[in-house]
């Protein structure tokens, strides 16, 4: 019988250096330079990323206006506040915030790909991308999160959008307890990816 | 069908792998970073939303690279092999490969050129080139690439209306969930202005500027008695897609 199912010897430093050979030619060809991909690592690391989502979020928390026109107009409201340049770049043209509400939650999801709000919530987390995910997430949202540890009351509606089209989704999570005192930052500082998903809540500060 | 185009409800996989990085491996890093920078210097971006000046940037890539092209790639993978491979994994091969049938490189430079890192992987790359490569894919990730053109010009549906999801014919790329076709939900968001897509899906349908809906589908008119209640499910459908339902599914 055929092996179908095997993976090259090497299969991780095959990869590594087939990407450094694919890297060295596109340079040497002047398809790119020297710096081309560290710097997209690097703007990655310092203009896309999820303290993009959280920062707006806190707005969101502590501005019910701001929290209405984010939800009606995202990129208007987005645009507001003092962020990175770019959160209408690449992957954020066409930005959706979905907020939860008592009674109801949100999940983004992408059946297709990987769709995924680049400017505020940076690249996606490896399960977000899995076809195990991907394909269960779409039917079966609630045995998912409950899996992941989110157990929603099942009187909560689960909203789940699948993003097959130009809009990038993301979540914003309800405001928990314990923290009335807290300043914006304070605040920014609780809100996770994974709750700008939809596949947790974001946790009560603690004690 | 391809099974990649139908994963929505696919039963029997069993738990999640939880894995909350976005990079399991460095090498991963690298090939992200090739197809961004593709995308960024891609020749199509002369005509986009932004007007870039795509034609002034010194590089040698004179194709068009978009998200289409990444995902044909994966979409026309053995399915079995889509599942065996990870996301990366995935990437890597559709780009290099692209690269190679589009002469930029040839295979055999390229598994010499491989050979040589995997015996040493410390050896450098080359450096040097010309800076505004650089600028121009920050450029791109800075300004994006909207499909976004002019009002939409009489949309054929409005929020409300029962639709149901065209059983379109198989092509190599669609941006219609498969779970989706032949059912029927209710219009929730008609958006404002006509929405393009990278290329044209022949048969298919989408590629011109058109209406987007988003749609509202509850999970028993997809799933049945599978279906887990308490739950709805927005799909984001191109006008291409859709057909007025018919009486009975009103």
């Amino acid at each position: 019988m055929t092996v179908q199912f095997g993976y090259p010897e090497n299969r991780e430093a095959g990869s590594a250096a087939r990407v450094r050979a694919l890297e060295a030619l596109l340079i040497e060809k002047g398809v790119i330079t020297g710096a081309t991909v560290d710097k997209v690592l690097g703007y990655f690391e310092t203009d896309m990323t999820p303290l993009n989502g959280a920062r707006i979020v806190a707005r969101a928390w502590t501005d019910p206006e701001f929290a209405g026109r984010l939800v009606k107009d995202t990129p208007a409201a987005v645009a507001e506040l003092d962020l990175p340049v770019g959160m209408d770049g690449a992957e954020g043209e066409h930005l959706m915030a979905v907020a939860n509400a008592p009674g109801v939650h949100n999940l983004v999801i992408c059946t297709l790909c990987s769709c995924f709000p680049w400017p505020v919530l940076g690249l996606p987390p490896y399960w977000y991308k899995d076809p195990t995910f991907r394909a269960r997430a779409a039917r079966e949202p609630r045995v998912v999160l409950k899996e992941i540890g989110l157990d929603l009351d099942p009187s909560v509606e689960l909203r789940v959008w699948d993003s097959s089209g130009h809009s990038r989704w993301f979540v914003v999570p309800s405001r928990p307890a314990g923290t009335e005192g807290m300043c914006e930052e304070e605040l920014a500082a609780l809100v996770t990816t994974e709750s700008m998903i939809g596949i947790a809540e974001v946790p009560a500060p603690a004690a | 069908m391809k099974l990649q185009h139908h994963l929505g409800g696919l039963e029997n996989l069993g738990p999640v792998d939880y894995e909350p990085r976005v990079f399991v491996e460095d090498w991963e890093q690298r090939i992200f970073g090739i197809h961004v920078a593709m995308m960024g210097l891609s020749t199509h971006l002369g005509d986009a939303g932004p007007q870039y000046p795509i034609d002034e940037v010194p590089t040698a890539f004179s194709s068009t690279w978009t998200w289409a092209d990444l995902r044909k790639g994966a979409e026309a993978m053995n399915p079995f092999a889509y599942f065996q491979f990870r996301y990366y994994e995935k990437w890597l091969g559709g780009i290099s490969g692209y690269f190679v049938s589009q002469g930029y490189v040839s295979e055999e430079e390229l598994e010499a050129k491989a050979a040589e890192f995997l015996q040493d992987p410390a050896l450098a790359l080359p450096d040097g080139g010309d800076e505004r490569i650089d600028d121009q894919v920050i450029r791109y990730l800075r300004g994006g690439d909207s499909p976004r053109q002019g009002p939409a010009e009489s949309p054929a549906f409005a929020v409300g209306d029962r639709v149901t999801v065209k059983d379109v014919p198989p092509t190599d790329h669609t941006r219609l969930p498969g779970n989706l076709r032949g059912r029927t939900g209710t219009v929730e968001r008609v958006f404002e202005g006509n929405y393009a897509y990278f290329c044209s899906t022949g048969p298919d349908g989408i590629g011109e500027p058109m209406p987007v809906y988003i749609v509202r589908f509850e999970p028993t008119e997809i799933w049945g008695e599978l279906a887990e209640p308490g739950a709805v499910l927005y799909g984001e459908i191109y006008q291409a897609y859709l057909t007025p339902a018919t009486e009975e599914q009103q």
